[in-house]
């Protein structure tokens, strides 16, 4: 397999602003804290794992920011601008931007079992996330039809390709509910790449994914961030963490305990101590 | 003659209603019970703007005369702003039963206002007098007129048909159907769910208010009872007969239903108790053996290629897709239909 991975980045010299920035994230579920002083960046171009055992927050983290929950305290901004933070005049609550606002700023997510629109073709499915929402008014639709048509047109042949890239042009108009996991998971990334977001997050990609289609998800992330998306990763198989990601987070009960490397963490007492002795190393 | 005149025009009307309330419930997902509500405004606003000034103790609103086909597009505006307050109510968060049971109350509401408030719209006497509007400008006789409009009634349908199709495979109606099988995930792609829904509900709903200023000719009269929130349910029947979410189905199953509705009913005993009986019984068996109605909907609506193998099975209108037994059978099938 080869290595992915960027060279580390030099530290001296200015940065550029980080593409995602997450200060002091908080968020209790009944009794439950979820996430605690929460805080973290992400810079532009880069892939990013977010790693941690079961109940460390990483999902919460992940619904947080992509708008599907509003955070106790903290601050969240994505490209210069705030989608959470505290609301006017130092109040307390935490004022949130709406998921499907956030999603328009160029964050997409996707979710631990993948939600594919069943009753769409595969086809339609990616040409919908292509997000051409000046195709879906209705008063040109009742007005424009043919012409919307005819704009279509352009979106249609790039969603086909992008079916054919990952292996899907034969099963562009079958049902979608109707593929396999596999298949669905692939189907997943094929929407990503169609809506062409600033950041991608993906919530665990490789749940019960066989090895040799992990080996096809894990190129196509580094195609994202050659392609010059920003993409975090949740997951827990590590050795897929290491080939992939240029960096990693790592959470526990709530809060990161590291930010770094995946080299630097095998040495960090704190990440050992969470995954109890784990083998950090290749499997 | 005459009487298939009546029976073809009446279905003509319900298919209109039947087709604004398929693009909220079939496109959609949601299970709404005011419209009858809209139709029955809809009948309402065209009687009060047609039949003058009333004569006392008759009373109601307004009281114009105007032409009918004003009085018919003016009615239908009420009704969709009626219908945007209810929706604007209902639609944000509400889903499921819930929806159903808030749109069912608020029906009821009206329905109830209505009966009580006389100065609306006269309560249990209702409305009546708005006979053949134009039948001496025309210059036809009764059955010529009822012959005519039994015309206009299949023109109209036509025209809302192919305005359905045509917002059916759009990509307005690709999101609609995104959202209905997964808000959540749609959301994730930028899709506004309220924004959506609702355009889709006023949409629907003027096609029940048209539906309802025809139907006032039709009967000549309107009062409540005409429109019981449960007249909705023998609607619904058509739809699932014909097919939820097809545009073509539900036409055909209204007009299905409609007509063995009537001619059953004519020969059975005890008329109206029995209809009810066999609205319900019709139902329990479409959910039962073929809840996806006599034509399913095609995969992402109109004009959309036509995945049938392992659409069949996947259609069902509990939103559960069954699995197709062996994906290679399916990829075969979808090889073989027609691309977007």
């Amino acid at each position: 397999m080869a290595d992915g991975r960027a060279a580390a980045p030099a530290t001296a010299g200015p940065q550029p602003a980080p593409l995602l920035a997450i200060e002091n994230l908080a968020k209790s579920f009944g009794g439950v804290t979820a996430v605690r002083g929460c805080t973290f960046t992400v810079a532009e171009g880069t892939v990013v794992g977010l790693i941690g055992p079961n109940g460390a927050g990483k999902s919460t983290v992940v619904d947080l920011v992509s708008g599907f929950g509003r955070p106790d305290a903290g601050r969240i901004s994505f490209a210069g601008r705030e989608i959470a933070g505290p609301a006017r005049w130092g109040s307390r609550r935490v004022k949130t931007m709406r998921p499907d606002r956030i999603a328009r700023l160029g964050i997409i997510r996707t979710f631990q079992n993948p939600r594919e629109w069943p009753q769409l073709t595969v086809l339609q499915n990616v040409l919908l996330a292509r997000c051409a929402f000046g195709h879906e008014s209705l008063w040109r639709t009742l007005t424009r039809a043919r012409r919307i048509r005819r704009e279509e047109a352009e979106d249609l042949a790039v969603a086909r390709q992008i079916l054919d890239r990952y292996q899907l042009g034969d099963l562009a108009d079958v049902r979608a509910g109707t593929l396999s996991g596999g298949q669905k998971r692939l189907l997943e990334f094929a929407r990503i790449a169609a809506a062409g977001p600033r950041l991608v997050i993906l919530d665990e990609p490789m749940g019960g994914v066989n090895p040799v289609l992990g080996g096809r998800i894990g190129d196509a992330i580094r195609q994202f961030a050659a392609d010059g998306h920003t993409v975090i990763v949740v997951e827990h198989n590590l050795p897929f963490i290491e080939r992939i990601c240029d960096e990693v987070i790592v959470m526990d009960v709530g809060e990161v305990i590291a930010q770094g490397s995946f080299d630097g963490l095998r040495g960090n007492p704190r990440v050992v101590d969470a995954y109890l002795g784990m083998d950090l190393s290749h499997g | 003659m005459m009487y298939w005149v009546s029976v073809v025009t009446e279905a003509g009307i319900f298919a209109i209603l039947a087709l604004g309330l398929d693009m909220v419930w079939g496109w959609c997902g949601d299970f709404d019970l005011a419209f009858y509500g809209y139709l029955a405004l809809g009948s309402y606003m065209t009687m009060v703007l047609t039949i003058g000034k009333p004569v006392p103790p008759t009373q109601y609103i307004l009281g114009l005369s105007l032409p009918y086909p004003l009085a018919v597009v003016l009615a239908d505006i009420a009704v969709v702003a009626f219908a945007a307050i209810i929706g604007a109510v209902t639609l944000r968060n509400l889903r499921e039963i819930y929806f159903a049971v808030t749109t069912l109350s608020a029906v009821s509401a009206l329905y109830l206002f209505v009966q009580v408030y006389t100065p609306l719209f006269d309560g249990y006497n209702g409305l009546f007098g708005l006979v053949n509007p134009g039948q001496a400008a025309l210059n036809l006789t009764y059955n010529g007129y009822r012959t005519f409009f039994m015309a206009v009634v299949l023109g109209l349908l036509g025209l809302a048909y192919l305005l359905v199709q045509r917002v059916s495979g759009s990509p307005f109606g690709r999101m609609l159907r995104a959202v209905r099988d997964d808000e959540q995930a749609a959301r994730a792609y930028g899709r506004g769910i309220f924004f959506a829904k609702y355009r889709a509900y006023l949409f629907g709903a003027a096609l029940a208010g048209l539906a309802g200023g025809l139907l006032a000719v039709f009967i000549s009269a309107f009062n409540t009872s005409a429109w019981a929130p449960q007249e909705l349910l023998l609607i619904y029947a058509a739809i699932l007969v014909g097919g939820r979410g097809n545009p073509r189905g539900v036409i055909i199953g209204v007009f299905v239903v409609y007509v063995a509705f009537v001619e059953l009913t004519r020969f059975l005993p005890f008329g109206d108790a029995m209809r009810q009986i066999l609205i319900g019984l019709l139902i329990i068996l479409m959910l039962r053996f073929r809840p996806e109605g006599i034509f399913a909907e095609r995969p992402g609506g109109a004009r959309a290629g036509g995945a049938r193998a392992g659409g069949a099975r996947a259609g069902r209108t509990g939103n559960q897709v069954g699995e197709v037994a062996d994906p290679a059978a399916a990829r075969a099938a979808g090889t073989k239909a027609a691309g977007t």
